[in-house]
């Protein structure tokens, strides 16, 4: 039987008229592969979307990419030889790692480094912490657009990187920490420069606050952007400026007794009660203003005396379980170590890293945002790679 | 939100200085979990506390709900196995009369003894939890059974346990029952054992021992080449 | 051209034409670890600026790329993505091994998830070492390839077989780079 040609012409209008239909209809279930190489995902995350449009339906943040195997590699090597390894954790900052694993090692040795070893630990320490987040500062602008910030942030953290330098031998991973003290005194002269390229520092928040804060774009882009409630937040872990962004006061070196010289300085804690992205950008530009006044102080008051405690030739530690953690400028950083009363090393060394939990909402705070916003969110939670896979 | 003060430091020689913000808590943890709450140490500033493993679930969800420990700070797992074979195997070549003075771990038995809240088995799941009104943090232990190591998920009651139990048992074995997905989230999928454990062998490591001390290693061709390499050394 | 492949090409254009393509390299970047950072420090900085040597870091996708400079710690995970996009390059590429991570493991020699060694997966042309390397170490490992590229025999490398390096230059290690922490 044949088709007459009016007959094959209505046929194949109907179905294209059909699959016009179809393929309107058909905007669910792209699934976008964001990584593990990629310009904004600050090293090796792949982040799985699932996308009904320009929303995601379903995030799944796969990571690993960038696991080394620390806690395994700890229990091989002696305490010296983890503080090399554990330096390279949170690469930006890097002497923030070593000091609350070397705290927690001289809890189980039973030592206490003196006045002076505490002090220019405290000061590296919040060195460090200038050093990454300007970096941040910087690269948040890039993640939305706005290019010429991050060369600040790579101008202005040179000048830290050096001071670093000239102090401990590495412009990073420090390697600066010894069980019971410090390799090396400061050298000449070092002090009075650090008060100089604070200066600087200060400098450069004010520009960024110029540059990025008041720029209209910014703020439509981070308004509103992937609010954490704090109860939400508290419950995956999120800790450092993620959490006080939305409204908790939380501060380790504030609120734990520590033998690091928080204590004798006159800072503030800063809490911002949106939780948007804005807010942790807002948060984190204000604690690195603090971190500077903070290396002021600690710099006009640095006690003299030994950088390092006497401790007996040959030292075996004896059994025991410390945990330590610190205000590390990604979160909450801790080390809970067990020696079991052995020559070498730790027994166990759990390693519990700040952005590990702070990565870990994001299946939770993904759902529903626009692509160009997972960018943001992920940016304004800012995570280092090695800090989550370790 | 004013907390309860804790009693300024009396150093007495022996006794450690009284800490009853942390004697309350524990009370009323004994009382909430019975016969359940194993041993509690209270050292250092810090509280740690031992539970039987079929109380994992209701002690996360009691500190929770009714003490304010809301922010979960971590989830792991700890492998007590005391392997002599193994510690000779890593050790360091060059501390030989270290472990001849050794009050050494090979006596105290199949498993490492000197723990901080104690431990049967040779596995042991441990978790961090923290009051963040109180300032008040807590690590919850709890040992599992060697064959079958598994114990009851937190993912209902903190959120954030989810990619910790994820990978406590890409690294231990652990199964978290309840759990919405066991899978891994470090290793790639056709990484075979549990690299935590004692029992998982450094291959690098055994193949070629560390060597201890090398001497200084002669610089290779310096009269070679005219580019005129000159290795600097380590 | 069919000039180049049959290895008639004249030295002094061969030179012309190697250093036009030595000047102008464009680094895909692949940054992994602590050596992004550092790597990120002589082409974003303007302190240690890669750009005066030609090379400019603007690539996003390694259609347009020709130079990979693997910084940071290779693990077992990422091998095959570093193989995939690797040979997503165009020829002629080259790749420089940042970092000792990226050479040999690194600090991470023991470790059950690390690559030993970029040069496991992709063929190496210079080594750069340091832990990190300082980015004055990586402007004299470009340096250097860029010597090596400016030495090059076209023809050999049409055929496919591994560049022959017609002139006299180091072989391909940066010695002395960077802190070895």
């Amino acid at each position: 039987m044949t088709v007459t040609e009016p007959q094959q012409l209505a046929y194949i209008a109907g179905q294209a008229a059909e699959a016009r239909l179809r393929f309107e209809l058909e905007t669910e279930g792209m699934t976008l592969n964001i990584g593990p190489q990629h310009p904004a995902t600050h090293g090796t995350l792949r982040i799985i979307v699932r996308l009904d449009g320009e929303q995601v339906v379903w995030a799944d943040p796969s990571c690993g990419y960038m696991h080394r195997g620390y806690e395994k590699l700890a229990e091989v090597r002696k305490y010296q030889q983890v503080t090399t390894l554990v330096n390279r954790i949170d690469w930006l900052s890097s002497f923030c790692n070593e000091v609350p694993f070397i705290l927690a090692a001289e809890q189980l040795y039973e030592v206490e480094a003196p006045p002076r070893a505490q002090w220019i630990r405290t000061l590296l320490f919040e060195m460090g912490r200038i050093a990454n987040i300007t970096l941040f500062l910087g690269e948040m602008g890039v993640q939305l657009g706005a290019i010429t910030p991050v060369f600040y942030a790579f101008r202005d953290r040179e000048h830290v990187l050096n001071l670093i330098e000239a102090a401990t031998g590495g412009r990073f991973h420090p390697n600066y920490d010894r069980v019971g003290g410090l390799k090396d005194d400061l050298p000449k002269g070092w002090v009075e420069e650090t008060k100089a390229v604070m200066d600087k520092v200060r400098e450069f928040c004010d520009q960024m606050e110029d540059l990025l804060l008041g720029n209209e774009i910014f703020e439509r882009r981070m308004r509103g952007i992937g609010v954490i409630p704090a109860r939400v937040g508290l419950g995956y872990g999120l800790s450092g400026a993620n959490i006080r962004a939305s409204g908790v006061d939380w501060d380790i070196r504030r609120d734990e007794p520590s033998v690091l010289a928080w204590k004798d300085c006159d800072w503030k804690v800063w809490t911002h009660t949106d939780g948007d992205s804005f807010a942790r950008y807002w948060v984190r530009l204000q604690e690195t203003r603090e971190a500077a006044k903070l290396v002021d102080q600690l710099c006009d008051g640095l006690p003299s005396g030994p950088i390092m405690a006497k401790m007996p030739a040959r030292l075996r530690v004896p059994k025991g379980e410390a945990w330590v953690h610190t205000e590390n400028p990604l979160g909450e950083m801790g080390y809970y170590v067990v020696s079991d009363g052995g020559p070498s090393g730790p027994f166990r060394c759990k390693i519990r890293s700040a952005s590990f939990n702070n990565i870990s909402i994001l299946p939770w705070i993904l759902r529903g945002v626009y692509v160009p916003d997972v960018i943001t969110i992920l940016s304004s939670l800012y995570f280092i790679l090695g800090d989550i896979d370790r | 939100m004013s907390d309860a003060p804790t009693d300024d430091q009396t150093e007495d020689a022996a006794p450690p200085p009284p800490d009853p913000e942390r004697e309350e808590l524990v009370a009323a943890l004994r009382r909430d979990l019975g016969d359940w709450l194993i041993e509690h140490v209270n050292a250092n500033g810090d509280l740690w506390v031992r539970v039987d493993r079929k109380a994992w679930l209701k002690a996360g969800e009691v500190l929770r709900e009714k003490h304010g420990f809301d922010y979960f700070c971590f989830l792991s797992g700890i492998d007590w196995l005391n392997n002599a074979e193994l510690v000779q195997r890593y050790e360091q070549v060059w501390d030989p009369d270290a472990e001849a003075a050794g009050d050494g771990a090979a006596d105290e038995g199949p498993y490492v003894g000197g723990r901080v809240a104690g431990g049967d088995t040779r596995f042991q799941v441990f978790a961090r939890v923290y009051n963040v009104q109180r300032k008040l943090g807590i690590t919850l232990k709890a040992d599992l059974d060697d064959a079958n190591p598994s114990v009851d998920s937190w993912v209902t009651v903190y959120r954030g346990a989810d990619w910790h139990e994820r990978e406590a048992w890409e690294m231990y074995g652990f199964e978290f029952a309840g759990h919405p997905g066991l899978r891994h989230i470090y290793l790639p999928v056709e990484f075979e054992g549990f690299p935590l454990r004692k029992d998982f062998a450094l291959l690098a490591r055994v193949v070629k021992p560390w060597p201890g001390l090398v001497d200084k290693e002669p610089v290779p061709g310096e009269d070679e080449e005219e580019g005129a390499e000159e290795a600097a050394p380590a | 051209m069919g000039l180049v492949e049959k290895g008639w090409l004249p030295k002094p254009l061969t030179k012309v034409l190697n250093s036009a393509r030595r000047y102008s390299v464009w680094i895909y970047q692949w940054g992994l670890a602590c050596c992004a950072i550092e790597m990120g420090s002589a082409l974003a900085s303007p302190r240690y600026d890669v750009m005066r040597l030609g090379v400019i870091p603007f690539p996003a996708s390694p259609r347009q790329a020709d130079l990979l400079v693997v910084s940071g710690t290779l693990t077992d995970k990422l091998a095959p993505s570093l193989r995939r996009l690797y040979e997503q390059m165009p020829d002629p590429k080259y790749v420089i091994s940042m970092g000792s991570c990226a050479n040999c493991g690194g600090p991470y020699w023991d470790s059950y998830s690390v690559t030993k060694g970029c040069d496991q997966i992709v063929p190496v042309d210079v080594y750069v070492p340091g832990c990190p390397p300082r980015p004055e170490a990586l402007l004299e490992g470009i340096v250097l390839l860029q010597q090596r590229i400016g030495d090059e025999d076209m023809a050999e490398r049409w055929k496919g077989e591994p560049p022959v390096v017609a002139g006299p230059t180091n072989s391909g290690v940066v010695v002395g780079g960077g802190p070895i922490a």
